[in-house]
């Protein structure tokens, strides 16, 4: 999600690259993304680019906002420990 | 479930890497190809001017019209080798506008500060226009390299103008088509 959540909302990321980028093989990123698309969190895309198969990923507002409340909250728990 | 500190840590440490490092590979995917295109038509370009002072005009329209014709086709390549996408959207549209805007606001500032005249100074004045756009491009994809690339270069053009007028072309040749292509392969090698 912090990958995706980097980029601009609305812009898609390939699916190989976000592979690579996490060092994950293709089933296991696969099973991530599922997860995170049933919830609502991510779109996957599926097009042709050059007549190639491509998938794109992109987070949702929906998403974005989770995470955002997730970085508070992991910031809040560091916040706390130096008051 | 209870998260200690140290997990808390770790997990803001891990978002900041990959963060990090989906904007390298989102930058290498688009920037690579284009800044070694330039860095050698600088790198070429200038030392053959500093050589053949005399043909730098029919050197640079030879150079830039294969610049320009290896761009487009870098960006019709784009779509199959761009590590994202970005829908056509209002708001890219207006950015796109902005960034020209800023561009010519930059040009004319630059036109009516300095007054560019001679070969120097209009080469000075290409080279931190194309530097403008690279730090605009910069702040706008919030690409960090882009922007101290930009910036970098610039200095080193000012500095080449003031400080060694007799080799600015040499220097450009080597300090600024250096940069470029060494910025573009060390991007291509090390953030893919």
């Amino acid at each position: 999600m912090s990958s995706l959540v980097t980029l601009d909302p609305g812009e898609q990321i390939d699916f190989t690259y976000l592979r690579d980028l996490l060092k994950l093989t293709d089933g296991n990123l696969g099973a991530h993304l599922a997860k995170l698309e049933n919830i609502g969190y991510i779109r996957i895309e599926k097009t042709f680019v050059a007549r190639k198969p491509r998938t794109f990923i992109s987070a949702t507002g929906k998403g974005r906002d989770a995470f955002d409340a997730h970085v508070a909250a992991l910031e809040q728990i560091l916040k706390g420990s130096q008051e | 479930m209870q998260v200690s500190q140290e997990d808390a840590r770790e997990s803001l440490a891990a978002v900041k890497s990959v963060s990090d490092q989906t904007r390298k590979v989102v930058a290498a995917s688009y920037a690579s190809g284009l800044l070694i295109l330039w860095g050698l038509i600088w790198v070429v370009g200038f030392a053959s001017v500093h050589f053949y002072p005399r043909r730098a005009v029919y050197i640079f329209n030879t150079l830039n019209v294969i610049g320009f014709v290896a761009t487009v086709l870098i960006f019709c390549r784009w779509p199959r080798k761009a590590a994202t996408k970005v829908p056509a959207s209002e708001r890219l549209f207006w950015r796109i506008c902005g960034f020209w805007l800023l561009l010519f606001a930059y040009a004319l500032l630059w036109i009516v500060l300095f007054k560019p005249a001679d070969g120097m100074q209009i080469c000075t004045f290409t080279c931190t226009l194309a530097m403008f756009g690279y730090v605009v491009l910069g702040l706008w994809l919030g690409s960090y390299f882009m922007l101290w690339l930009g910036l970098a270069v610039t200095a080193l053009t000012f500095f080449g103008h003031y400080v060694l007028p007799s080799y600015f072309f040499l220097w450009m040749s080597a300090a600024g088509g250096g940069a470029l292509l060494g910025t573009g392969l060390y991007i291509r090698v090390r953030w893919r």
